[in-house]
């Protein structure tokens, strides 16, 4: 342990940790308190009467099995086929000399940026076995009266949710894979075992951490997914915990808080747990990380002549994954209903979905609130980042330690079940269907989104710069603002764009906390999708992703205004 | 002293089977441009003796090395490790590195970090099938023979450098392989450790009695470690032969000075005397040693290390080799003294015992032996 000393230099913030810590400790206890007691209460507005009623409802209902059983294939099939889609990946543009691997590493991680309540509706439109489009061309081609493909599954829900989650364990895989020494292979080889043998006791039991980190990170993301079950699980009546939870507060006339606390705390426990394992798990891959040494080089495997079929499977792979339903969106917002390409579709063609999506009072409102909420809620969260993460790497203490975990406590964070939490504190305060309940609420559970990319900005700073500036005269917060803030714009503008197009795009929290008045995009999009309003579904969404892209665009912009202007 | 310096051709290394390499060539293609790693290149590597690929960076002596071992398949030429072709393009045979009996220690150490020191060394025997007991048996032999007996369960995360580079080489060593190969294994070491580790490695192999080949750019290294030094050049062997026969006798200039300083004087031969050569330079008539085929009135190189020159107390010889000159600058290494001197318009380095008596501006006598100054001609 280090000696006390250490926090003498910060004395002018004497207070800062502890604030800070108690700011934090409120934006991510209150829901999860708030949830406990709700969980143990007749219902909104109920307070005080202790009640296990709605434990016992919930966990007596024979309804229950099925949902936990079509949970647990849902999550551990999306894990896998993401892990197994990202080691591929992984693998081709990390070991191979596959052509084209700057843009296949690029579209790898394209399913991040849109929004997955679009990419799920895409391929939707694609798949549902009525009038999907490629279940209508296979028809028309062979005459049949088969589906090529029911999307309203499990395995569809498996299918989507997987390719929308492999970018984040595609972001844990390749790296591994880069600093993978590929002489302890070598050294394998030249020890006499086989191809085969290597891949199963050298390769693989050593990028194992790093293969069951993106498991575990797919597993949380995956039952906290609430978009893909909503669009493609339950028009096929398939329902998992998310959607189970919102069939209890937002359909029929019997809405029941108390029985949604009651579920969302088993979802909350399960997903704080697996969160638990994959943070043991990354700093055991860590251990891995062995001095690799001064001529260290990845060697590049050859393809030869299999180098065209590697860069065939993957350009098809990312042009059906990723393209495809992305052009059947912005297809279907400039037609009346869902038909196949042809003359017919071609005379019918307009902007009436976009004109009658904008001129609809509904969905304007909703357009200017998600537009608030990205700018202000950004805005807001990077600041209070800002503040965590210099805590987090440059004041390092006990308690810092643990604001760490704290902010990213939230990361296992479901956001339906965050948002029932959310409901209890605000149903008897005046935030209450206010834009400030959203605020506050999207601020707590995307915190890490803003903390992470701000404390690999501060590592990068060497702390001596720091150091001379309080030579120099400067108190603490002079310090703070001269010298570390200009130093730190390209993570302040990277954790802002992250922010704010998770907030433009939100929908588990927002379906819960919204109501009439304070609609948002992704809430509006999936009324639109309840209705079978497809054209709307795609207007709307389109012009959500050029709202996003313009945010991204004059971010980008105003940071390297403000570095240019430093120099 | 003379006698074992000539005897560094190719033939005499030849007893024995040792690895055969002929007329290897390989060719990598760099974004456009295309990099010749060996052109051409036939080596032949002595029976149970350590074998140097000694070279700059990127004059293909890993290429050839991870050639041998089978991790890198060249385009054309020949392989033959003891009487086993392990490698012909002519009659297409490419065997993999597992089926080649050899053992190779890593620049990177490539210690396996999800296991035990125990279980790192007795993977090469795993592999065979190799009883449960005998496995014990050996690895526990192989470990005391690298000094870490008692390192055993010990993860192969937790060791420090040093100790990662002896479980790579007990890990080379315990299989018994028929052929060594290193690939700069101490150059991830730092400066002490390393000379420590050199002095061990050299002390090994001479025990071990092993077909070794070893790849490195430290001359030193190259110097202590080796039976037999191969250097190379642009994808080339340049010159083979012993330590010290290639350090005072190379005849090409590219090894002379890769191997170490030296002054590099032009001169002419003007005649040839009782086994030496007279050469007319800038410092005066030098005797010196030359390759017997080159006639009088060639010109060339003289080449003369700085720690050849000692200083002259009285004459001898009649004045030969003597060389007066004027010190101009002098640094002390605390083991020596690096002066540098001009003797007209030359300018020459020489080491000097530190315990000389010399200042700056002194005027000086050095001593040159003949024995151990070159000439190389022009080619």
């Amino acid at each position: 342990m280090k000696p006390r000393l250490n926090m003498k230099p910060h004395a002018g913030g004497k207070l800062y940790v502890p604030s800070l810590f108690l700011l934090v400790a409120v934006l991510t206890a209150t829901p999860v308190v708030m949830l406990l007691i709700g969980s143990f209460t007749e219902g909104l507005g109920a307070f005080g009467n202790f009640t296990i009623e709605k434990y016992v409802d919930v966990y007596s209902d024979i309804h229950l099995v099925r949902i936990l059983l079509n949970t647990l294939i849902f999550i551990l099939g999306t894990a896998s086929f993401s892990t197994l889609l990202a080691y591929v990946l992984s693998y081709l543009t990390v070991r191979t000399d596959m052509p084209f691997k700057g843009i296949t590493k690029t579209l790898s991680i394209v399913p991040m940026m849109i929004p997955h309540i679009l990419l799920a509706v895409g391929w939707m439109l694609l798949f549902n076995p009525s009038n999907g489009m490629l279940n209508l061309a296979f028809r028309n081609l062979f005459h049949s009266h088969w589906t090529l493909f029911n999307i309203y599954s499990l395995a569809g829900m498996v299918f989507v949710e997987g390719v929308l989650d492999m970018p984040i364990a595609y972001l844990i895989i390749s790296p591994a894979m880069a600093s993978f020494d590929p002489s302890k292979e070598e050294a394998s080889w030249v020890s006499g075992a086989s191809n085969w043998y290597t891949l199963r006791k050298i390769t693989l039991p050593i990028l194992k951490p790093a293969l069951l980190a993106s498991f575990t990170l797919v597993l949380v993301r995956s039952l906290a997914s609430f978009a893909v079950p909503a669009t493609i699980g339950m028009p096929g009546q398939v329902y998992v915990l998310s959607t189970y939870i919102y069939r209890i507060i937002a359909v029929g006339y019997a809405t029941d808080y108390g029985r949604a606390a009651a579920v969302g705390l088993v979802i909350l426990v399960m997903s704080t747990f697996f969160v638990y394992v994959y943070r043991r798990l990354t700093s055991a891959s860590e251990k891995y990380v062995t001095v690799s040494g001064k001529g260290y080089r990845p060697a590049v495997m050859k393809l030869g002549k299999y180098k065209f079929v590697a860069t065939g499977i993957v350009g098809f792979l990312l042009l059906f994954l990723i393209v495809l339903p992305v052009v059947t969106l912005f297809y279907t917002s400039l037609l009346p209903y869902v038909m196949l390409p042809g003359a017919r579709a071609w005379s019918l063609i307009s902007w009436s979905n976009w004109n009658s999506v904008l001129h609809d009072p509904i969905s304007l409102r909703a357009l200017r609130n998600s537009v608030f909420l990205g700018v202000v809620g950004a805005t807001l969260g990077v600041t209070l980042s800002i503040f965590i993460a210099y805590a987090i790497v440059r004041i390092r203490t006990r308690l810092s330690g643990l604001l760490e975990n704290l902010t990213f406590l939230s990361y296992s964070f479901p956001g339906i079940v965050i948002g029932i939490g959310f409901m209890w504190a605000f149903v008897r305060t005046p935030l209450y269907a206010t834009l400030g309940a959203l605020l506050i609420g999207y601020i707590a559970t995307y915190l890490p989104y803003g903390v992470r990319p701000l404390t690999s900005a501060f590592i990068q700073i060497h702390q001596e710069l720091e150091e001379s500036s309080r030579v120099c005269g400067a108190s603490f917060f002079g310090t703070l603002r001269r010298i570390v803030l200009p130093l730190i714009v390209p993570g302040v503008v990277s954790a802002w764009i992250l922010m704010a197009s998770m907030f433009l795009r939100e929908l588990s929290l927002s379906v819960v906390l919204s109501r009439p008045g304070t609609e948002v995009l992704a809430v509006q999009i999936l009324n639109f999708a309840a209705d079978s309003l497809w054209g709307k579904v795609a207007a709307l969404g389109m012009i959500m992703i050029l709202i996003s892209t313009v945010l991204v665009i004059i971010a980008t912009l105003i940071g390297t205004r403000f570095s240019k202007n430093r120099v | 002293m003379n006698k074992q310096m000539r005897a560094t051709t190719t033939t005499d290394l030849a007893t024995g089977t040792g690895i055969k390499v002929d007329g290897l060539t390989k060719t990598f293609r760099l974004q456009k441009s295309i990099v010749q790693a060996l052109d051409n290149l036939t080596l032949v590597a002595p029976y149970k003796k350590v074998l140097t690929l000694l070279g700059p960076s990127g004059c293909g002596k890993t290429t050839l090395l991870r050639s041998i071992a089978g991790l890198e398949v060249p385009d054309t030429g020949e392989i033959q490790i003891g009487d086993k072709l392990v490698f012909s393009s002519d009659r297409k045979v490419f065997l993999p590195p597992n089926k080649r009996n050899i053992s190779m220690v890593f620049q990177s150490y490539a210690i396996w970090p999800h296991m035990t020191v125990f279980s790192n060394v007795a993977y090469p025997l795993q592999v065979q099938k190799v009883a449960k007991g005998e496995i014990k048996r050996r690895v526990a032999e192989t470990l005391a023979q690298v000094q870490l007996d008692g390192f055993e369960q010990r993860p192969a995360t937790k060791l420090s450098g040093g100790q990662q580079q002896r479980v790579a080489l007990a890990r080379a060593l315990v299989a018994r392989p028929r052929v060594l190969l290193f690939d700069e294994p101490l150059s991830n070491l730092d400066a002490k450790l390393r000379e420590e580790a050199r002095k061990e490695l050299r002390g090994f192999l001479t025990e071990l009695g092993i077909s070794a080949i070893y790849v490195t750019h430290d001359r030193l290294e190259a110097l202590t470690i080796s039976d037999v030094i191969a250097v190379m050049n642009a994808g080339k062997i340049v010159e083979i032969g012993t330590p010290k026969g290639i350090y005072y006798n190379a005849s090409a200039k590219f090894v002379v000075s890769f191997l170490g300083d030296v002054n590099l004087v032009e001169g002419e031969i003007i005649r040839r005397h009782d086994g030496l050569t007279f050469v007319q330079s800038p410092l005066g008539e030098i005797a010196c040693k030359a390759s017997p085929t080159l006639p009088v009135g060639t010109r060339g190189t003289l080449c003369i290390r700085p720690e050849v020159f000692e200083i002259a107390t009285d004459a001898p010889n009649e004045g030969q080799n003597l060389l007066h000159c004027t010190v101009d600058q002098l640094l002390f290494t605390g083991e020596a003294y690096e002066a540098e001197v001009t003797i007209g318009d030359t300018q020459l380095s020489v080491t000097l015992s530190s315990f000389t008596d010399v200042r700056q501006e002194d005027t000086i006598s050095l001593f040159a032996d003949p024995e151990r100054c070159r000439f190389i001609g022009e080619q």
